[in-house]
């Protein structure tokens, strides 16, 4: 495939995923950081409906036509310290790294600096990726659920998909989405004065 | 039925169709969908501008060239512009900062913010880069596909997000 080519298509998927991101409302900095509070649950219904479709997708794909998956080496203290450094990043900035662009593209301007200050982490990472493969010293094997269970892998993934939408109904039984996206559809709710706990979100006392 | 002018359509109709991109990414690039390598593909070439030595680290050079590393610089360039379609046919402009970090950390203006979002983008990218992928490559992708790593790094982020929010953050 010639660079052009690849160009082309990632364009035409990044704007249907950038349109897609703004109008579910889960690349607001009010929803990403309530969900790391747990006051909102936006991102993970967001979150778990890609992840039930890709399961489908694949359960089809994979499972049935062969098409070969596209998977990363288990590597726990990588993924592990790794995880948790993303995830420090991600509450600070309101953003992970998709949805930084999308910030941009809808008008935070913040997000410019979240996106230089990206660049620069991952070139600094770039120059210590020797290092720091060498340091954990993991080789990496490309393990699957459906392989330790011993079960096809279509199987496993229809089985998890619906578990986790049986999941989000009784989420969205318990906190329904309408509620979440707040008057200037950002996620920020009104805040109430409670004598004991001094001001609170809505979500947590709907929670 | 949602309306390309809605400010805000059903977080499962969004997500179902984020999860439906994977077909055209499997089938026509061979790949999953991802988000944080494209950093390293910018970043490398913006570095080999004042460091040539940059092209002989294997890391960057392995980031460099070829349709799969362009391909997914444009995904993100496509997520901005696919932002800004969605938000132009809404009305729904973003403020330069969210009234949320009023809350969170009282802070109001883009010089109080641009610091504190510039060492936030750093972590991130720099400790997506450890784990080898965000919440989209090991996130929506790689539990998708059932991938024990994947699930691993997707429940650290969590921890590290709560821990900072609940830790640094007032209740938002």
């Amino acid at each position: 495939m010639t660079v052009l080519t690849g160009i082309l298509i990632g364009l035409a998927s990044g704007i249907v995923f950038g349109f897609v991101l703004e109008k579910s409302r889960v690349f607001e900095p009010g929803i990403i950081v309530g969900q790391m509070q747990l006051r909102s649950f936006i991102m993970l219904k967001v979150f778990l409906a890609a992840v039930i479709t890709g399961l489908l997708v694949l359960a089809v794909m994979h499972g049935v036509y062969g098409v070969k998956l596209s998977l990363k080496p288990l590597v726990w203290q990588a993924d592990i310290i790794g995880g948790l450094v993303l995830g420090a990043g991600i509450a600070l900035a309101g953003a992970c790294p998709g949805t930084s662009l999308a910030q941009i593209g809808a008008g935070y301007r913040d997000a410019i600096f979240v996106v230089i200050g990206g660049i620069a982490g991952a070139i600094t990472y770039g120059y210590f990726d020797a290092g720091i493969t060498a340091f954990f010293a993991e080789k990496g094997a490309k393990v699957t659920f459906d392989s330790l269970v011993g079960l096809p892998f279509w199987m496993v993934a229809v089985g998890l998909a619906a578990v986790l939408a049986v999941f989000l109904v009784v989420l969205e039984r318990m906190v329904p989405w309408r509620g979440e996206i707040g008057a200037d559809v950002d996620g920020v709710l009104p805040l109430e004065e409670t004598a004991e706990t001094g001001r609170v979100g809505k979500g947590a006392q709907r929670a | 039925m949602p309306s390309l002018t809605d400010k805000a359509w059903s977080p499962y109709f969004a997500g179902v169709i984020i999860g439906l991109l994977q077909i055209p990414t499997f089938l026509l690039m061979g790949t999953a969908l991802g988000a944080s390598s494209s950093f390293v593909t910018v970043g490398a070439h913006l570095a080999s501008i004042v460091d040539p030595g940059v092209a002989q680290i294997k890391y960057f050079a392995s980031h460099m060239a070829g349709a799969k590393n362009w391909w997914q610089v444009a995904i993100v360039v496509g997520i901005a512009v696919g932002a800004f379609i969605s938000m132009s046919l809404s009305g729904a402009r973003r403020q330069a900062v969210s009234a949320v970090w009023a809350r969170a950390t009282g802070q109001t203006s883009l010089a109080a913010r641009a610091p504190i979002a510039f060492v936030a983008g750093f972590l991130m990218l720099f400790g997506a880069r450890i784990a080898g992928g965000c919440t989209s490559g090991h996130g929506i992708s790689g539990m998708a596909q059932l991938s024990v790593g994947s699930t691993v790094a997707v429940a650290a982020m969590f921890a590290g997000g709560m821990l900072v929010a609940n830790l640094f953050f007032k209740r938002v």
